[in-house]
């Protein structure tokens, strides 16, 4: 073949070349990067499986729900993918789809792919999971059924989930089995994402979706190393308009010294979970910051009621009364978090508790709880983890000194990791936990955490019937006034009467970052980096 | 020859075997996957799934059996993370690895070994001095410490490298330098000692008064003499090549084999983790061998004994 240049085909390749030449040209929006400590934990991207707090991190911004929650406002749900629903009854919620939604893949959202999203491919499984480690493994390249987990945790996200049915091309109907007044809430959960079906039809194998699914975010997955890197790039057909960056990298740097270096010498552009020990480090620059809020989630300690010593709810009262819940939030945290009103949250609307207050620190109540519990001064076992949630060992520091302050002798055991923490052998007395709201109704967290189903029952720390009979009115009743005395006697009876655990503080997420940047952050561990909210600073 | 083989060979099929097993009663007892790797808050349902699906449900002796079978099958089992076979991502990460340790073998070797000897030829001299105070500073400063200060000058305040990541070769220089400098800090101790000790020997000496030049005095007596201790700290540094480098990748979010290591220890992730500590017993082992048999070459008495003992 005749490799020799001629005029015509330097002619077409400079044809062929400039018009992408001047389109690169063109595009001068910025591409940051993001240093993070962890990217996933399940090494996939399909939040059905990577159900963390990392997870959420990303997930935001290459997939969408039907209805999405304001992180970065009111906290108030919106239209996303669809662009209105409207209830038809107590158990049926019907939504008209957004005209003009596409996929990564250029198709558009169809009502076959909202079926798909929560159909049995996706999320409830085909029923043949009866694999393991010795013989072909859940997920494994070959398998396009999803891994055991994924079905397990669409149950419990979707309980009384019935069908999608397809009305007309833009119109679907979500059918429950069951009355459920929070439908909404539950949709806009990040496990409730609509994911192109031909795109899941196309990959090899469920592994190949999960580590790049498409979605209809502002942002496209384009490569997903796992523990190394995730990139995504502009999705510029989304429905809500251009995206403000031209890409995304995280980055996955487990040290945070390492993360404050990357960011102080300009290689990245934000830095996340930082503690707030590091926030002078930070701003000993002049061109960084660190910003950050509460979050939904708050840090609690949970009681094992079986704990000879703990049997008494008078001295789980002593506990909770001794705790200077304040100072902790002065000291440890630079007062960017507060003390919430018990556990629950503000988003949840009229089903809010607003008159609700934890126990007050008052060490006098404390100590007269303690004398008529009967304690004798038995150690109390603290199973803790070093720093799993952040500032945890001085948050114990703090909280084992107030106990003593009362009389209470509680022991620190150190352990490597939630395993041993919830192993029942030996005593355990009390532990550190944190729980989120996923959606604005208590149901998404108090029975979820602490009801029959929920973990603390389940490892058999605590359980009481009555709050048991209440987190089936929680989640059954349709009645708001019900359900809403359901909720304040489960509040009294696990934060008073019989305490399942305290209330520490809110959680907060800091977050390190250039100080020209105009970025808020979320009241999740979400981040935006959509038009609403990225400019330039000066 | 042959016997003295077959009894290493047999020896490094025991020890792995005892890595093995430790491995997984250590790691089947201190913690539950399902938990680490779908998170304490996953729903009670999913987590029994999740070890259903695993056989972590089974009497820990079944799945060490079953286990231990198919690593007789040659299947290393898949990580319970994706479910990808173990073997494969252990390999992926392999070259990220060697990329900083190859280099940084030729680092210590290059520098401590000749340090070591020039040390030792100038006792006492303000140069000896001055080796030996680095060595000690360089053996002394932990890894970690001494990557975040090379870090701090080298990325943040100067902004000449950069401070971790692996996007191109200048990512590997001070990840490179933190491993080098430590290693060649004990390589320069150690050979330093073996070359006094050398240097004090009668034949060397009787070298000297026969007439033979001091530099081939070093070269053909002392050198080869001084060479056995500081080839076993060689070898040991050549069977730490898969995993030398934990502590520094880490730091330097390097996504080689310590890392990975690391990710699956947490997670209790038994194939890889198992799977990694297979190929640093490997490697070990055949690196002790090579430094056994190079024993032989350096030192033709115990080519004799071993010889005398075929009997």
């Amino acid at each position: 073949m005749d490799m020799r240049l001629t005029r015509r085909m330097a002619l077409t390749a400079a044809a062929t070349t400039l018009p992408r030449f001047a389109i690169a040209q063109a595009d001068q929006r910025p591409a940051i990067t993001v240093a993070v400590q962890k990217l996933a934990n399940s090494n996939v991207l399909e939040p059905l499986r990577e159900q963390s707090n990392v997870g959420t991190r990303v997930s935001g911004s290459f997939s969408e729900s039907l209805i999405d929650i304001d992180w970065i406002g009111d906290l108030a749900l919106r239209p996303s993918l669809a662009e209105s629903w409207r209830r038809i009854d107590h158990s049926t919620v019907e939504f008209t789809l957004r005209q003009g939604a596409r996929f990564h893949d250029g198709r558009p959202v169809t009502a076959e792919d909202v079926v798909f999203s929560f159909g049995p491919e996706r999320m409830w499984g085909s029923g043949d999971q009866s694999r393991n480690m010795f013989g072909a493994a859940p997920g494994r390249s070959q398998g396009k059924a999803p891994p055991p987990e994924v079905p397990a945790i669409a149950r419990r996200a979707y309980p009384g989930f019935e069908k999608f049915e397809i009305v007309d091309p833009r119109t679907v109907r979500w059918v429950n089995k069951t009355p459920d007044v929070t439908l909404e809430g539950r949709l806009a959960r990040s496990i409730g994402v609509i994911m192109s079906q031909a795109a899941f039809d196309a990959a090899p194998s469920w592994l190949d979706w999960a580590r790049k699914p498409v979605g209809t975010g502002p942002y496209r997955v384009t490569e997903f190393r796992p523990d190394q890197s995730l990139t995504l790039v502009a999705f510029d057909d989304h429905w809500g308009g251009r995206p403000p960056l031209r890409q995304i990298r995280f980055v996955e740097v487990p040290e945070v010294a390492s993360r404050i270096n990357m960011l102080l010498s300009g290689e990245a552009d934000f830095a996340c979970d930082i503690p707030p020990d590091q926030i002078t480090t930070v701003q000993r620059s002049a061109r960084h910051e660190v910003v950050g809020g509460a979050v939904m989630n708050h840090r609690i300690s949970v009681f094992d009621k079986n704990q000879p010593a703990l049997r008494s709810p008078l001295l789980r009262r002593a506990m909770s009364h001794a705790v200077d819940r304040q100072s902790i939030v002065d000291a440890l945290w630079d007062r960017r978090t507060q003390v919430p009103k018990g556990l629950q949250f503000e988003f949840y609307g009229t089903m809010f508790l607003r008159d609700w207050e934890v126990p007050k620190y008052d060490l006098a109540e404390a100590r007269r709880l303690v004398r008529e519990s009967g304690y004798r001064g038995e150690p109390i076992p603290y199973r803790l983890l070093n720093n799993y949630y952040t500032a945890q060992v001085p948050t114990a520091q703090i909280l084992v000194e107030g106990w003593r302050q009362v009389g209470i002798n509680v022991a620190i055991e150190m352990r490597e990791n939630f395993p041993q923490v919830l192993s029942n052998q030996g005593q355990r007395g009390i532990w550190d936990w944190s729980n989120s709201a996923t959606f604005n109704d208590p149901v998404s967290s108090l029975p979820n955490n602490h009801g029959p189903q929920g973990q603390q029952w389940q490892v058999g720390a605590w359980r009481n019937d009555e709050f048991g009979r209440l987190s089936e009115v929680l989640d059954s009743s349709v009645d708001h006034d019900e359900r809403r005395r359901a909720f304040q006697r489960m509040m009294v009876i696990a934060e008073r009467e019989d305490p399942a655990y305290i209330v520490l503080h809110q959680t907060t997420n800091l977050t390190a970052k250039r100080k020209d940047i105009a970025w808020k952050p979320a009241q999740s561990f979400f981040m935006d980096f959509t038009a609403a909210n990225w400019g330039r600073r000066g | 020859m042959l016997r003295f083989i077959a009894g290493r060979l047999l020896r490094a099929a025991l020890t792995i075997v005892m890595v093995v097993t430790f491995a997984f009663v250590v790691l089947r007892l201190s913690g539950d996957p399902a938990l680490l790797i779908l998170s304490v808050d996953a729903p009670p349902e999913a987590v029994a799934a999740f070890r259903e699906a695993w056989g972590l449900d089974r009497p820990l002796w079944v799945q060490y059996f079953s286990y231990f079978g198919a690593i007789l099958q040659g299947d290393l089992g898949q990580s319970m993370r994706d479910g990808r076979d173990a073997i494969d991502l252990v390999a992926e990460r392999i070259p990220a690895t060697l990329a900083l340790t190859l280099p940084a073998l030729a680092l210590k070797v290059g520098i401590g070994i000749p340090a070591g000897v020039y040390a030792a030829l100038h006792r006492n001299s303000a140069t000896d001095r001055v080796v030996m105070v680095m060595a000690v500073a360089g053996f002394a400063v932990p890894s970690f410490v001494l990557g975040l200060l090379l870090v701090l000058v080298f990325a943040v305040q100067l902004g000449w490298l950069p401070s971790g990541g692996q996007d191109s070769w200048r990512h590997a220089i001070l990840p490179v330098i933190t491993l080098g400098i430590g290693g060649a800090a004990v390589l320069a101790r150690f050979t330093r000692s073996a070359m006094l000790e050398v240097l004090g020997q009668p034949y060397i000496r009787t070298a000297s008064a026969k007439g033979v030049s001091w530099r081939a005095v070093v070269r053909g007596h002392a050198l080869p003499n001084a060479a056995i201790p500081t080839v076993t700290i060689v070898g040991f540094m050549v069977g730490s090549l898969i995993a030398g480098a934990v502590v520094v990748e880490s730091v330097f979010s390097w996504p080689g084999v310590g890392r990975l290591l690391v990710v699956a220890v947490s997670n209790r992730d038994l194939a890889v983790v198992q799977c990694v500590l297979l190929l640093v017993a490997a490697t070990m082992v055949t690196s002790n061998f090579i430094v056994d048999l190079l024993y032989g070459v350096l030192d033709p008495r115990l080519r004799t004994a071993r010889g005398g003992g075929k009997g």
